[in-house]
């Protein structure tokens, strides 16, 4: 989650971080997925940091936006976000 | 539904192991059509075993090839030998008459340029007006996006917004490619055109960007190098066998 804030602060600064309202839900690290929720406008924000993460803690890491969805229920019947 | 087309998805072509990892994932990411450029003396044994493993990951190969000509001459050269053998050729742009002689010859069908070294990068409102004649696309790779990093990505963003204002006021496609050596910077669609507004790409020309644009070269390409095509427009339906006429004898009186 660090990692998706410093890129969105990285990218957008501290005034697009605030309009993101970014907030961790859930994650599972045996499955290498989180579900995690942002401010609809900032969504296009949101998903070009996520998509910008290269490293975490100097391990070369991709970030996949599997689903995106205004229900958790249908995000945890179709997956949400996949790291590898 | 939309076809997404990554025609620029760079991995050593050596590496087998290395290839069939990238094509799977690019078909978990939702391509279609992907592009892998080849050096011109590839041999046919290469092409199909990169054949063979995009069709079991189910996605549509193209051949691509790469010119790094370093004066207009050689490009000249480089078009006339190999245009026909490949189904998109891109001009990586290193000088300035270079990028003015692939804007102008209409066998080009991509213009590329420099990620790093900004002073190499020619699109400019010349350089426009020329491709817009020859119907040659604007290429933007977004892997040098994700390695660099600090004032260098900066500097790569303002002119990227510059040379898509540009492209737009002459009416010059854009095509939006990976350009991805490893699997850690490949990305599905969507997440590329975000990554686009970063530019001011609105997301809507994104997505075309990232299909109809790249599909419409390789549908054109494609139908000109067929066996049947003859000129814009034209193209033979069917063919006649010959008959070889029957010898007439004069009879001697």
């Amino acid at each position: 989650m660090d990692a998706v804030w410093d890129a969105v602060l990285q990218l957008f600064g501290e005034y697009g971080a605030s309009q993101a309202n970014l907030t961790l839900i859930e994650y599972d690290p045996q499955k290498s997925y989180a579900v995690m929720r942002c401010s609809n406008k900032a969504l296009g924000m949101v998903r070009a940091s996520v998509a910008s993460i290269t490293k975490i803690d100097d391990k070369p890491v991709a970030i996949h936006v599997l689903r995106v969805s205004g229900t958790l229920k249908s995000l945890r019947s179709g997956g949400g976000v996949k790291t590898d | 539904m939309r076809k997404f087309v990554d025609l620029h998805l760079c991995p050593s072509v050596q590496d087998v192991d290395r290839v069939k990892r990238m094509i799977t994932k690019c078909s978990e990411l939702g391509y279609r059509v992907v592009g892998i450029p080849l050096t011109p003396d590839i041999g046919q044994e290469k092409v199909r075993q990169l054949q063979d493993i995009c069709d079991s990951a189910k996605l549509d190969f193209v051949t691509r090839v790469d010119f790094f000509s370093k004066t207009p001459s050689e490009l000249l050269y480089d078009l006339r030998r190999l245009r026909r053998r490949f189904e998109v050729v891109s001009v990586v742009c290193g000088s300035k008459p270079v990028a003015r002689q692939a804007a102008k010859d209409r066998r080009v069908d991509l213009l590329s340029f420099s990620a790093t070294d900004l002073r190499r990068r020619f699109f400019d409102h010349a350089e426009a007006e020329l491709s817009s004649k020859a119907l040659s696309s604007l290429e933007i790779d977004l892997a040098p996006l994700l390695s660099l990093t600090g004032r260098s990505r900066i500097r790569l963003f303002s002119r990227l917004r510059r040379e898509l204002a540009i492209a737009k006021r002459f009416n010059v496609p854009v095509t939006v490619s990976s350009g991805a050596t490893n699997e850690y910077l490949m990305r599905s669609p969507h997440d590329y055109a975000a990554l686009t507004t970063l530019f001011d790409m609105p997301l809507s020309s994104a997505l075309v960007c990232l299909s109809e644009n790249p599909l419409g070269i390789v549908m054109r390409n494609r139908e000109k190098l067929s066996p049947n095509y003859v000129a814009p427009g034209i193209r033979v339906v069917r063919r006649k066998k010959l008959v070889s006429p029957r010898k007439k004898t004069i009879p001697r009186n």
